[in-house]
Order: structure tokens, then C-alpha cells, then sequence
């Protein structure tokens, strides 16, 4: 703005690489490592160098991925302090695991690689629409409040679905849904992760999602120009579980093994930490801020696991003082409102 | 009618470790406006402090014992104040919030290791025979215990409403409460004001603590279950009151040993969760708080 405008007729600068070409290269590069990784290690192909924990870590990260850039619409972009992500997540990996054990023939009935798509479409779609509608409907009652109450409510919720969960019978009550099928890999969380992110970058640019950030700037003047808050508020809070919902369902089929205590208030806070890790308001954050989390905690424990044994478990008190220490140092987090350039709309936008 | 009276008596003890912790939410709130998620972690450390006390120095009768514990309790959550929260008072305000949910974690997991993750339960420091004059005039058999355990707590009640209300600090407190900005200008150390409020809380979430452990079991998570608990209380209540927060702590407490003695005891979380979302959303500022008016 301060400088000179430029002349009326002059053209735009030449872009080299439109970013959503950067975003279609990206996305190529990755997949286009997922599918050998995936392939070699599945045919166990070099088990020294290509190691299944290694390609565990990588789906857990893209899982977490998920989880913290829908949390990142809430959060980050929307300005509202929502405590209750397990929770959607939770509805999420019960109602995919539901439709995979109960509704869906096993893969081994359908053809070998369309079959297992089709189940993880539909198991999928399932738990994103179940976490939607749920979301959805908590979201009426949530966005009547905000702020402290607004943190409070949401993490009410999340502990009111676990409970629910707890008892349910036919989902196995407290002790856990077992015998869940595995139909993800790492390259269905990777197109699922890619997905979610490309999703959520055009959502964010475009005119229905920049309404988040003015209400998030100034929710009156936002009002003034006419954004119905409470709509607006709820779609974000829809979008999100949906996005929570995705990832539970991956987690679901890709752990077998789900209990309601491991969608409660810590697994919440591991989101947050995360979340806060990378920085509030930045998709860019969100994936630095899981990679650096994951990778941190591993590298921990396989040093402490290696040189003292007996400390192992002192790793636990290194993610709350992370959490402490970004708030008293560095409030953004490691890239709060910044982007790779991949992830921009547009330059300069 | 025996069952009845015991189960109000129940009641009253669990009320009377939910009032103890719910009074540290609601003055820190009261006072500077946070919701410290910490809190819970607090009384769980408090239980922690007892039950190393007791172990360690058997001899120590409990009447000395119990301020010890609430000594030490409270110097930690003054430093945990200075530390950690000090710096982000005009910081942001989730900011501040997410620092509790760390140090909450951080408490929870430095118990877990230090002291293990098992279930204890703290010796009996107080006579646990039957109460023979309610046994034989009411039918109920209450242990001397719990009705000490209802007794002190409420002891400490009082002693905590002649604090704030009787005495400088105490009015110190209430000017902090009403208007943070002006009071530093009238001479008051708010640092200090705010500390000793931080002392305070945290030293009667250490007797609950302590009390819980006897009456029932203390594990190093039991701050969050808990701690939740008592923050509906103190909601219900009506934030920033100490009137409230025991009112509401002896009514949430009524509500869930119903729900247990009728209902399903599974159902207990859900109940006091559900209460508390239609109590923010149809009465946001409970029994005793007053209104807030939403300034544009």
C-alpha cells in the first residue's frame, strides 16, 4: 500500500510457478514416493534400510496431519478456543469400524486393490458424514457462547461422546472395539492427508472461508458487512469434525484396536500441542508442527531408550514443557500466519 | 430413612472435597479472569504430598500433618503462578489457558513417574469407627472419619470466608476482583495479592486432596476427572463466588451419589456434564454470580 501504484495498464508480473501448480507438483512428489515406499516394504524388500516402523511413523504423521489442520480451522483462522477434537474423532473411528465389521464384506471377498478402495471410501464417507452431523448439531448449541465457555463446552462434549461410547454395548463398552480390519496404509493416508490439505487451502482462500478470519478479527464489523457469525461459525465447526471424523477413521483401521479412553482429554491435548507447536492460523504450521512433534518424541525415546534405559519414560514430561515454553517464548508458534509458498493461493494474495 | 441419611452424608463428603478444590477455581477466576485448568492437578499433587508425608514421617499426627501438606502445596502453586503464569498476564488469554493445560499435564505425568501409576490410598489418620449417637438415634452408620472430614473441610470454609472478608488481604483480594487496572494505583501489591490467592487455592486443594485420599483412592489422573468435577461446581455456583462454589459443590455432589445409588454409576460423567452445558447455555452465570454485561 505505501508504495508507488503501479501504472493503470501495466500487467501483473509474471508468476514463474503459480502455486497451484507448486501444490500439484508437491502432491506428485509425494504420492509419487508413497506408492514405491508402500509397495517395497509391503513386498519386504530391503528390511534393513525400509523398515515397517519407519512407514508407521510416516502414517501416524499423516493421521496427525489431519487431525491438526482441521483443528487449525477452529483454532487458528476462526479464533475460537475449541477443546473437543477427540471427540469427533472418536465418532469417527466407531462408526468406520461399525461399517467395516458389520456392514462391509470383508476385502478378501472383493477384488484386491478396488475392493479395498471401495471399503475405505465408504467407511470413510461414513465416519466423515457421522462426525459432520454430530459436529454439526453440537456446533448449534456451542456457538451460542464463546471464549472460556466456548473451551469449556466443546471439551464437555468430547467427554460426553466417550462417555456415551463407554455405554454403548454393542461397540464394546470400556473394553474396546476389537477385530477391526486393516485397510489402511500409508499411501491411503497419504492421499487422504494431501486431500485434506488441499481441501482445507482452498476453502480457507476463497470467499466463503475468509469470512472465518474477519469474524475472527472483529466479529462486529464482520456482522456489519453482512456474515451471518452463527452460520458461518458452524461450518467451520462442521468442516472440522468432518476432517476429525476422516482421520479417526483411518486411525480405527489402521490400529484394530480402538477404546474410548484413548479419544479423551489427553489425546486433545496432544492435538493442541501440536497445533500450538507448528503455529495458529498457518497450514504450513500444522505439518511442521507434527512432523517436528512425532519425530522429537521418537528420537527421544530412542535416545533415552539407548543411553538410559531407566529414563525412558521421562519423554512424557518433554510435551507439556514444550507446550509451557512456546507459550512463554514464542506465542505464533514455528510459523504461525506464514505459509510455504506451495500452500499460498496466490503470490501476494 | 438409615439408607437415606447415609447416603446424604456420602453426599456431604464428596460435596465437601469438590467444594475444596472449586473454591481455588472460582477465587483465581474471581481474580484475574483464568480458568486454571492446573487446578485439579494441584489437588491430586496435594493427596501426593500427604500420602509421602505420612509415609515418611508415620509419627506426625494428622492434625499437624495436614497444614504441613497444605504448606507445601501452597508454596508450589505459587511458584507454579510465578513461573509459568506471571509473564502471560497480559498476554492473550488462551495463551495463559493452554500454560495451565501444560502444567496440568506436566504435574500429571511428573507424579506418574516419580510415584508410580498405581492406585493408593493415604493411612488412616482419623478415627474410623462408627459414629454411635447417629447410629442409635438415626439408624445410620456414618464413621467418625467421614463426619470429620465434613467437619474440618467446612471449618476451612469459614476460615477462608472471614479471610476474604475480614481482613486487608482479603479485601485486597475483592478490590483485585473488581477492577484489576485501579487497584495497583491505590498502593497494593498485586502481585502479592494475586499470590496469596494462588496460595490459598492451592492449599485447600491440598486438604481435599488429602481427604479424598483418605476416603477413597488417590491415582496421579484423578486431578482431571476430579478437577472437572469441581469446576462444574464452582460453575454452577456462579464463577468468582466462594458462597457459590460451595453450594454448588454440595449440589453436584447430591445430584451424582443419586445418580450412582439409582441410576448406573456409568452414567455419572455423562449426568455432570450434560448439567454443566445446559447450565452454561441457559444460565451462564449460576446460583450466585452476577451477570455480566457483554460491553461492544
Amino acid at each position: 500500500m505505501s508504495t508507488k501504484p503501479p501504472p493503470e495498464h501495466a500487467a501483473p508480473p509474471p508468476e514463474l510457478t503459480p502455486s497451484r501448480v507448486r501444490f500439484w507438483m508437491v502432491c506428485a512428489l509425494i504420492l509419487a514416493l508413497a506408492l514405491p515406499l508402500q509397495l517395497s516394504v509391503d513386498a519386504g524388500l530391503f528390511p534393513d534400510v525400509l523398515n515397517p516402523y519407519y512407514l508407521h511413523l510416516l502414517t501416524i504423521i499423516g493421521m496427525n496431519i489431519i487431525l491438526v489442520a482441521s483443528l487449525n480451522l477452529l483454532n487458528g483462522y476462526l479464533g475460537e478456543f475449541a477443546l473437543g477434537h477427540a471427540g469427533f474423532m472418536a465418532v469417527g473411528a466407531y462408526t468406520a469400524a461399525l461399517l467395516a465389521t458389520k456392514a462391509l464384506p470383508s476385502a478378501a471377498a472383493l477384488p484386491p486393490v478396488l475392493g479395498t478402495c471401495i471399503i475405505l471410501v465408504v467407511t470413510l464417507g461414513g465416519a466423515m458424514l457421522m462426525a459432520a452431523g454430530i459436529g454439526y448439531l453440537i456446533g448449534l448449541v456451542t456457538f451460542k457462547t464463546v471464549g472460556d465457555y466456548l473451551a469449556i463446552i466443546t471439551l464437555g462434549f468430547n467427554m460426553i461422546i466417550v462417555n456415551a461410547i463407554q455405554n454403548l454395548d454393542f461397540v464394546g463398552g470400556p473394553r474396546g472395539f476389537t477385530g477391526i480390519p486393516k485397510n489402511t496404509n500409508f499411501l491411503a493416508v497419504a492421499v487422504c492427508a494431501l486431500l485434506t490439505l488441499g481441501l482445507l487451502r482452498n476453502l480457507i482462500q476463497s470467499s466463503f472461508g475468509r469470512v472465518w478470519v474477519s469474524i475472527r478479527e472483529n466479529a462486529i464489523a464482520a456482522e456489519l458487512m453482512g456474515v451471518s457469525i452463527a452460520k458461518a461459525k458452524n461450518w467451520a465447526f462442521t468442516i472440522a469434525a468432518a476432517f476429525a471424523g476422516l482421520a479417526g477413521g483411518l486411525w480405527a483401521q489402521n490400529q484394530q484396536f480402538i477404546t474410548p479412553r484413548s479419544f479423551d482429554y489427553i489425546k486433545t491435548t496432544e492435538i493442541l500441542v501440536m497445533l500450538y507447536l507448528g503455529g495458529m492460523a498457518s497450514l504450513s504450521g500444522s505439518i511442521l508442527g507434527v512432523v517436528a512433534y512425532t519425530l522429537l518424541m521418537e528420537l527421544l525415546r530412542n535416545l533415552l531408550s539407548a543411553f538410559a534405559p531407566q529414563l525412558a519414560e521421562w519423554r512424557m514430561l518433554i510435551s507439556p514443557l514444550i507446550l509451557i515454553i512456546i507459550m512463554l517464548t514464542r506465542q505464533t508458534g514455528l510459523l504461525g500466519n506464514r505459509e510455504w509458498r506451495w500452500l499460498r493461493p496466490r503470490q501476494g494474495a | 430413612m438409615d439408607t437415606i441419611i447415609q447416603q446424604l452424608f456420602n453426599a456431604a463428603q464428596l460435596g465437601a472435597v469438590y467444594a475444596l478444590i472449586a473454591l481455588g477455581y472460582s477465587m483465581v477466576y474471581g481474580i484475574i479472569r483464568l480458568i486454571n485448568f492446573a487446578h485439579g492437578d494441584i489437588f491430586m499433587l496435594g493427596g501426593f504430598i500427604g500420602l509421602l508425608l505420612t509415609t515418611r514421617f508415620g509419627w506426625m499426627p494428622f492434625y499437624l500433618l495436614l497444614p504441613l501438606a497444605m504448606l507445601l502445596t501452597a508454596l508450589v502453586g505459587v511458584t507454579i503462578e510465578r513461573v509459568a503464569y506471571r509473564r502471560l498476564r497480559n498476554a492473550q488469554r488462551m495463551s495463559v489457558v493452554i500454560t495451565t493445560l501444560g502444567v496440568g499435564i506436566f504435574l500429571e505425568n511428573l507424579v506418574r513417574l516419580t510415584v508410580g501409576p498405581e492406585t493408593r490410598q493415604i493411612p488412616a489418620g482419623l478415627p474410623s469407627a462408627p459414629v454411635v449417637w447417629l447410629q442409635q438415634h438415626l439408624g445410620a452408620f456414618v464413621t467418625w472419619d467421614k463426619l470429620l472430614i465434613i467437619l474440618i473441610s467446612l471449618a476451612l470454609m469459614a476460615i477462608l470466608w472471614l479471610v476474604v472478608n475480614r481482613t486487608l488481604i482479603g479485601t485486597a483480594m475483592r478490590a483485585v476482583a473488581d477492577n484489576k487496572d485501579a487497584v495497583p494505583l491505590m498502593g497494593v501489591n498485586l502481585n502479592l495479592v494475586i499470590a496469596v490467592t494462588f496460595a490459598i487455592g492451592s492449599a485447600l486443594a491440598a486438604a481435599g486432596g488429602i481427604f479424598y485420599g483418605q476416603a477413597y483412592s488417590i491415582d496421579p489422573y484423578m486431578g482431571i476427572d476430579l478437577g472437572w468435577k469441581a469446576f462444574i461446581a464452582a460453575v454452577i455456583g456462579g464463577i468468582g463466588s466462594i458462597e457459590g462454589a460451595v453450594l454448588g459443590s454440595f449440589l453436584l455432589a447430591g445430584v451424582e451419589v443419586i445418580t450412582v445409588a439409582y441410576l448406573s454409576s456409568n452414567l455419572k460423567n455423562g449426568i455432570a456434564f450434560g448439567l454443566l452445558i445446559l447450565l452454561l447455555l441457559v444460565w451462564p452465570w449460576g446460583i450466585m454470580g452476577k451477570p455480566t454485561l457483554k460491553k461492544v
